[in-house]
């Protein structure tokens, strides 16, 4: 159906040429599924462009073909190749929020391949949208073909998108990272569907993603894509369960498992080659633990780092018995209004109603010293509201504040100074955490010159002590944030949380922007300081395997309310709220039995 | 919807009763002194303390401002301490010969920039676009009283095709009326165009480059429908509110070329009532300026919401 | 470099060379009557000719220079020193601060520029510093309306968050966090004013309501040179190229420095 042979494909930048794919060659057998999976960067979406002839004007293509049914895509002519987009070939995007055009309906934006490609009038392809929107399991077609964009949630935009790449009835399905911006309840559902399309339609489906457990789920055949190259390429069980090159070895290695809990999980080295000068030989070398022995790969494991000095700590629930917690709330409440109502009048006084929500709903918490409990909810829950309240950067409405034996709930913020040291936090995004405009050595002197932690001539010293509790050279003091790449970016956010010398830390989302290499490098890094330092963490994550590979116990948080808190192991082996239970069925995972596709038909969209 | 316009009415409202003091209280601390300029140089105190009591100007100022507010709002704006005549009629005139020129130039203004940028976002980069991108940067550099006294050595000094300056009403004939509006119109227009048009560039390029389009494309599209149903309702947005502020830098732009031209509409009378201290004139005309600017500004806000989904339904289906 | 700087930093420097050296290069004197040499045309002596009073055109021009640029760079400080924290203290704030300033500058905003400068110069005699004090008033608004759009964006970034984590002060968050980010685009829209603010001085000054005779300001000289076009166009045709090629230089400036700016900072703080 689809052949990509020997492609590669070249981006002029400000910086230099860059190879961003290699000689890549790729085949999809005619109603099956190939999965592309690499990190950011490894070039996967450039071949999703390049297969539907859209790649952009800065890239050039030195050699290679794409043959779609015997035809070149490269060679043939403009014309001949936008008859063959939307017609026989369809493409379903990342980020559903801003790949629908505000300001067209849904119906006409889903309809309007057909109007050109099939001749049908627009009214007949409106009326076909609606049945479109119906097979995509939209409950309600006729009006959602009327809403705009803006009025649907996420989920429901990605299956008006799917909807619309369908509408020709294409034989050949692009999918670039389909459900990477979806919660991963709504990202089982989309899955559901894309099974049941191909089955009902015969669909061939190229599926792009970073995420082993998707594509555990939904391909017969992955191609394992590392700094532009094919590393691997085999029947999807086998890549999954016996490895042949490292690269894939360690990817999956370096995946939290649930059920499974290892001390720590395994972490790639090092980055990413320059592909302005891509290196001869295997790209991988580099970061390869394997590149120098002979030993045979498929049975060898990737090595696991064992932290030298690993001082165990205590175990927390001993601990918890004996000590105070060093944090605990009671009752803390956090409502915002959302838009208000028109004015009215009551008699004489005027009136508008409010629309709230409640992103924290009575919530009661403790946690012990040096103890990680775990957050886990999806986006809207609270999570992030509830870890900020806690830390009075946003001010609760009412409950009660406790930290390190201080009641901090009710004070001033001016008041506030000895718990800003007990307590710090860690950020999601490095980008936005680290002042661009400061050097790494300012960023993590400010708190310590803050709280008068030494004298000023102390300071470098214990910058550089610092950098080397997280691990980053000590030269990297005097580098601006752009100067580094993510995760070690977010080492310094950690470290800018250690400044302090803090007994407690909430980790908001610290590793959800980071590719799953670099993940578990930071998340062992947690583990190490937690352990060494006796800090207690609140690990903030919508990952439920990461939350369950670090923290002593697991809180669920669904529409403002802990529905479910309890041991990590426990909940993850027995969970008992309902909401929990799904959570945790919706977790695609890369070991165990395969997934069983559910018994009905057609999955329904459960509004968001 | 309803709300929404009527909140914007109110705060309209709001700006103008601001503006209103604001101009009132400016123009009190005007070194004029009203019964003098009326009596003439040679009153005595006696009289001029008689005539300040007759017209008020003892009062306390916000008493004034009362009067004077109350005035406006039934319609007696005033009697002119220059002319001598009521200011309502003088300025209507004034504002009609005004909006004339205004309107003529923005109707002007909005097509040929909106399709200047238009054509130029198509051929980003390429030579067209390149010449489209000097001229405007040539329109945003030159004052306007400079283009003023180009086209006057131009078209009136060497070619001696127009009028230097003046006004003639329609009765006077069609041709001798249009001659007098070219001059001032060419010269708003080409001090204006520059704005609109490259906004209207940028915001189309920004628009092309947008997810939304390389999806239109993936759909395979042609490329006619891309750019006239995807690309263009959501790039002339922006334009829209920069069309509406132009409307009110048009409104400023009178005042210079009026004067040049020697135009007698608004803004010849508003620097006119300034120089010779006329303060129910310039009061009156600063104030009917700042409101047609508003009303502009709300017409595009409403125009913006209308044309934007999601201003114009505020609900979520899902 | 990016030509579009180079060429505006070549324009604009030596226009600013050319007038801050004038006194000692000026082939004549600036202000010097003279009948016998009245409406002469551009020739060896008089470059660029004579005015109506006999003096050299040129001359003028290049201390006219210094007093345009001046007003320029005055009015764009004086609107960033009010602006700049007027904007910081509505976007970090919030609330009623934010609503209170911002109705202020709607109100400003309901004049146009030039009525708003007449109106304020009307209230006393005529100078060319008050003029740029004007012009300087006029464009607060603006300036407010940027700062505060950076500084909202600012504000929600994660850096804030954490300074405030570590109990850091509201002037240093202010002033140490939001600020030093908040310059690029500041800079940017202050160099693009200065452009705004010359161009609507001498428009004041073409009115009669900033320089006043017999000062060289470019708005003034072609608002004199007025009645005498049909017979001596050179009077006004210099003063008002100059004064193009000034303001295109300093666009150039603007433009060029915008391309400069940090991408990264550029993509996130969208079209502010």
């Amino acid at each position: 159906m689809l052949i990509i042979d020997d492609l590669t494909v070249r981006y002029r930048t400000a910086g230099g040429e860059i190879e961003a794919l290699s000689s890549v060659s790729l085949q999809a057998r005619r109603g099956s599924t190939l999965a592309l999976v690499g990190e950011s960067g490894s070039g996967k979406s450039t071949i999703a462009l390049a297969a539907m002839g859209l790649l952009p004007a800065e890239a050039s293509v030195p050699s290679g073909r794409i043959l779609f049914d015997g035809a070149d895509i490269l060679t043939m002519g403009a014309e001949a190749r936008r008859q063959l987009r939307g017609s026989r070939i369809g493409l379903v995007f990342q980020d559903p929020f801003s790949v629908l055009n505000p300001s067209l309906r849904i119906g006409d934006q889903v309809g309007e391949g057909l109007v050109h490609h099939r001749g049908f009038t627009p009214e007949a392809a409106f009326e076909r949208a609606i049945a479109l929107l119906d097979e995509v399991g939209i409950v309600n077609p006729e009006a959602v073909a009327k809403a705009y964009p803006h009025e649907l949630s996420g989920g429901m935009r990605q299956r008006a998108l799917i909807a619309g790449a369908l509408a020709s009835e294409p034989e050949l399905l692009i999918l670039d990272e389909p459900t990477t911006a979806l919660d991963v309840t709504i990202e089982a559902q989309i899955l559901d569907l894309l099974e049941d399309l191909r089955a009902r339609r015969g669909l061939t489906m190229l599926f792009i993603s970073h995420n082993l457990g998707v594509v555990r789920r939904i391909a017969d055949e992955v191609a394992v894509l590392y700094a532009g190259q094919i590393v691997e390429q085999g029947a999807t069980e086998d890549v999954l369960q016996r490895p042949a090159h490292p690269y894939s070895k360690g990817l999956l290695a370096a995946i939290p498992r649930i059920g499974r809990k290892t001390a720590r999980l395994a972490a790639i080295p090092g980055r990413l080659p320059d592909l302005r000068q891509p290196p001869t030989g295997c790209r991988f070398a580099p970061r390869c633990p394997f590149a120098t022995s002979a030993e045979t790969l498929r049975e060898t494991p990737w090595p696991v780092q064992a932290d030298a000095d690993v001082v165990k700590s205590p175990s927390p629930a001993t601990q918890a018995a004996t000590a105070e917690p060093v944090v605990a709330v009671e009752h803390l409440t956090k409502s915002f209004v959302l838009g208000r109502g028109t004015l009215r009048f009551e008699g004489w006084r005027p009136v508008r109603d409010a629309t709230r929500i409640r992103p924290v709903d009575d919530i009661s918490l403790t946690i012990a010293p040096g103890e990680v409990v775990g957050l886990v909810g999806e986006s809207g829950s609270g999570k992030t509201t509830l870890g900020r309240t806690i830390l009075r950067l946003v001010e609760a409405d009412s409950g009660v504040i406790r930290i390190g034996g201080e009641t901090v709930s009710g004070k001033p913020q001016s008041a506030l100074k000895v718990m800003r040291r007990t307590a710090q936090i860690v950020f999601q995004n490095p980008d936005s955490s680290l002042n661009p405009r400061k050097t790494i050595r300012e960023l993590l002197g400010r708190p310590i010159a803050r709280f008068s932690l030494a004298p000023a001539g102390e300071i470098p010293r214990r910058v550089d002590e610092l950098l080397d509790l997280v691990r980053l050279p000590v030269h990297y003091a005097d580098r601006y944030p752009h100067q580094m790449s993510g995760g070690e970016k977010q080492r310094v956010g950690i470290a800018r949380a250690l400044a302090t010398q803090p007994r407690f830390i909430v980790c908001d989302e610290p590793v959800s922007a980071l590719d799953v290499s670099v993940q578990a490098a930071i998340v062992n890094l947690l583990a190490d300081l937690k352990d060494r330092l006796g800090v207690a963490y609140l690990f903030i994550s919508h990952d439920i395997s990461v939350v369950a590979h670090l923290a002593d116990r697991v809180a669920v948080m669904h529409h403002g309310k802990i529905v479910e808190v309890g041991q990590a192991d426990a909940i993850m082996s027995a969970p008992s709220h309902p909401y929990t239970i799904r959570l945790l069925s919706a977790v695609p995972r890369v070991d165990g039995p395969p997934h069983v596709q559910p018994k009905a038909g057609r999955a329904a969209a459960v509004p968001a | 919807m309803a709300a929404y316009i009527t909140r914007r009415l109110a705060l309209v409202v709001l700006v103008l009763v601001a503006v209103s003091m604001l101009v009132f209280g400016v123009t009190t601390l005007l070194p004029a002194n009203v019964a003098y300029l009326i009596l003439g140089a040679f009153a005595t105190p006696e009289q001029v303390r008689a005539l300040e009591l007759k017209l008020g100007l003892t009062d306390p100022v916000w008493q004034q401002y009362l009067r004077w507010a109350g005035g406006f709002v039934t319609g007696d704006l005033g009697v002119s301490t220059l002319m001598n005549r009521p200011v309502g009629p003088m300025l209507l005139e004034a504002l009609q010969r005004s909006l004339m020129l205004t309107g003529l130039s923005f109707v002007l203004i909005a097509v040929i920039g909106v399709g200047l940028g238009i054509v130029a976002a198509l051929r980003h980069g390429r030579p067209l676009d390149h010449g489209v991108s000097v001229a405007t940067y040539l329109g945003i550099a030159v004052p306007e009283f400079f283009w003023a006294i180009v086209v006057i050595i131009v078209f009136a000094a060497w070619l001696g095709w127009l009028p230097a300056s003046g006004y003639e009403p329609l009765s006077a004939g069609v041709w001798e009326w249009a001659k007098h509006l070219i001059a001032p119109t060419m010269t708003l227009v080409f001090g204006h165009l520059a704005h609109v048009s490259r906004l209207t560039r940028s915001s189309m390029i920004e628009v092309m480059q947008s997810p939304y389009i390389t999806a239109a494309r993936a759909k395979g599209l042609p490329e006619r429908v891309i750019v006239l149903r995807h690309a263009l309702r959501n790039a002339l947005l922006p334009t829209i509110t920069v069309l509406a502020l132009d409307f009110g830098r048009l409104m400023g732009g009178i005042v210079v070329i009026e004067t040049v031209f020697a135009y007698p509409g608004l803004g010849r009378l508003v620097v006119f009532s300034i120089q010779n201290r006329d303060l129910p004139t310039l009061q009156a005309a600063i104030l009917v300026v700042a409101a047609i600017y508003a009303l502009a500004n709300l017409l595009a806000d409403l125009l913006y919401a209308r044309l934007n989904p999601k201003i114009r339904f505020g609900r979520h289906v899902a | 470099m990016p030509l579009q700087l180079k060429a505006g930093l070549a324009i604009t420097g030596t226009i600013l060379l050319l007038g801050l050296l004038a006194p000692w290069i000026a082939p004549h004197p600036w202000d010097t009557i003279s009948m016998r040499t009245r409406f002469l045309a551009p020739n060896a002596t008089y470059w660029l000719g004579t005015d109506e009073y006999g003096r050299d055109v040129l001359s003028r021009l290049l201390m006219g220079a210094r007093l345009s640029i001046g007003m320029g760079v005055a009015a764009t400080l004086f609107s960033l020193a009010i602006g700049v924290p007027m904007g910081l203290a509505a976007g970090y704030f919030r609330g009623w601060v934010d609503e209170a300033l911002m109705r202020l500058a709607d109100v400003l905003m309901a004049i146009p520029p030039i009525m708003l400068g007449l109106l304020v110069l009307a209230v006393t005699p005529p100078a060319l510093w008050k003029t740029a004090l004007a012009v300087g008033f006029v464009y607060i608004p603006p300036i407010a309306r940027l700062a505060r759009s950076v500084t909202l964006t600012l504000a929600n970034e994660e850096f804030v968050q954490a300074a405030k984590a570590r109990a850091e002060s509201t002037s240093y968050i202010l002033f140490r966090e939001i600020l030093p980010n908040a310059w690029p685009p500041l800079i940017v829209e202050a160099s693009l004013r200065v452009t705004y603010a010359i161009l609507l001085g001498s428009a004041l000054s073409f009115l009669g309501l900033g320089a006043q005779p017999p000062s060289s300001d470019w708005g003034l000289m072609i608002s004199e040179a007025r009645s005498f076009l049909d017979r001596a166009p050179w009077i006004a045709l210099a003063p008002g190229l100059a004064m193009c090629l000034l303001v295109i230089g300093i666009n150039l400036l603007g433009d060029g420095a915008r391309e400069r700016l940090d991408p990264r900072l550029k993509a996130r703080l969208g079209k502010a």
